[in-house]
């Protein structure tokens, strides 16, 4: 990846008069960590980066951003907002355009082909952390790491983020600019998460999800970094009726996680954000690729890869699947 | 489980074909075990996957849904969004563990009360085999 020309082109970007500002992916104060940056002029275009470490989907802040009322007799800001896309964010980005949750018109879309990021988690257990910022770069045998000054080569098998190992779309399916060359895809991994619990019978299962949702915080960091989760008036923030009681206990943190899952079906484009973000590092990923998988080979349907598709759950087929009826 | 545990049912039945078969049943003196607590909505379409999960928190050992066959639906086409949802929320629920006996969606026109007995019997069937679901209550707090 060029980052002199990927600066150049968000340089460019951001200089266009319909264009608001531009999110991008920034160095972040310590270690590997990496800060969205909101970039409203080319002097902070100059920042951005795009290494392996860029692993949050910034499509989440598409439709995170405030509306606050405005003042008697402004005129709202219309412009567009520029937005760079991995593989998995550019399927985030169409599934939104699929649901209407924004407008083609109003997003810049900036594609970055993505040969795979790395495991946060991984990498702070193999290389620890240090406080200087570290560079994590795509090197032909994986990934090239600079920190203090020294280089190490890893392989690419030993890092890999597991929503990479399982990806099928590196490169973005929709975009308006694209940085860089595509990449070649790879084959993915068969997914031995969701496979390893299924061949479990059905009371160690619910022991395992029990023993996982027990953890839960109930701090719903998966909702609000999840860029699907975007209604307004959220079912788990409603009081009247209370369909998921606030208080912290198995019964309630499985209603709230299985909603959640639910609510994602024929939507979750399997970014991994949700995963990533909880702090009691429940599975989520294994409910959402599980159900990802029967929408894919049940009803033949994949999330954010056509933008005219119609949405999976407000749209149906004559002939769909109908086994388990009576 | 006693030997003469008997469970709790919820069925949500839409009121223009289940439930008007469940009412033929009843006026055709058909017989059919009466552990059904029976919640008419106006099709299945309006089920919400959180009534299903909400009645499994609130006591009930199984859920059905029955409705409309597709295709004869009042509303044209509310039972074939209901089978797509209701499908993915066995699965997701079969998934987490949940025995997938205790979930069980049908057909039933308004003519077929003794289909209705049928998808009964086998609710309760399924639901007495599984045992009382006590894993998923909601807890009750008094204050």
């Amino acid at each position: 990846m060029d980052l002199d020309k990927l600066r150049k082109t968000a340089a460019e970007v951001v200089a266009r008069e319909d264009v608001r500002y531009l999110l991008g992916w920034k160095k972040g104060t310590f270690g590997y960590r990496i800060a969205p940056g909101f970039v409203e002029d080319a002097e902070s275009a100059a920042e951005l980066i795009f290494s392996p470490l860029c692993t949050a989907n910034l499509a989440t802040y598409l439709t995170l951003t405030e509306k606050p009322p405005l003042p008697r007799g402004q005129e709202p800001d219309d412009r567009k907002v520029a937005v760079m896309v991995k593989g998995c964010d550019s399927r985030a980005v169409t599934q939104l355009l699929i649901e209407k949750g924004i407008e083609r018109e109003s997003v810049v879309i900036i594609g970055c082909p993505c040969p795979g990021v790395v495991d946060h988690e991984l990498l702070a257990e193999k290389y620890p952390e240090t406080e200087e910022t570290a560079e994590l770069k795509w090197s032909d045998k994986g990934f090239l790491l600079l920190q203090n000054g020294e280089e190490t080569e890893i392989a690419r098998d030993e890092l890999l983020a597991e929503k990479c190992r399982l990806c099928r779309y590196p490169n973005p399916v929709v975009s308006d600019i694209m940085v860089g060359e595509p990449v070649e895809t790879w084959e993915p991994d068969d997914d031995q998460g969701v496979a390893e619990v299924e061949g479990k019978n059905a009371e160690v299962r619910w022991e395992y999800w029990q023993e996982q949702f027990s953890n839960c915080l109930r701090c719903y960091s998966c909702r609000n970094v999840c860029p699907l989760c975007y209604c307004e008036d959220c079912i788990l923030d409603r009081l009247n009726p209370t369909w998921i009681y606030r208080s912290v206990n198995f019964s309630e943190n499985t209603a709230f996680n299985l909603a959640r899952a639910f609510h994602l079906a024929g939507r979750c484009i399997e970014c991994g954000e949700c995963e990533r973000v909880c702090p009691a590092n429940i599975p989520l990923g294994k409910l959402n690729r599980k159900l990802a998988r029967e929408v894919r080979e049940k009803y033949g349907f994949e999330p954010g890869v056509d933008p005219e598709a119609e949405p999976f759950q407000a749209s149906y087929k004559p002939d769909d699947p109908e086994e388990f009826i009576l | 489980m006693s030997a003469n545990y008997e469970p709790n049912i919820v069925a949500f039945l839409c009121n223009w074909c289940s439930y008007a078969g469940a009412d033929l049943a009843g006026t055709s003196r058909v017989q059919y075990p009466p552990n059904i607590q029976v919640i008419r909505v106006m099709c299945t379409g309006r089920v919400n996957p959180l009534y299903v999960m909400n009645a499994l928190q609130q006591g009930a050992d199984g859920v059905l849904v029955s409705g409309c066959h597709p295709g004869d639906c009042h509303y044209m086409e509310g039972n074939y969004y209901a089978r797509r949802r209701l499908g993915m929320l066995k699965d997701l629920l079969e998934f987490v563990g949940v025995d997938p006996r205790r979930f069980h969606m049908s057909w039933v026109s308004a003519s077929e009360g003794h289909k209705w007995k049928e998808v009964v019997e086998k609710t309760v069937e399924d639901a007495k085999e599984a045992g009382p679901f006590e894993g998923f209550r909601r807890r009750q707090i008094d204050w």
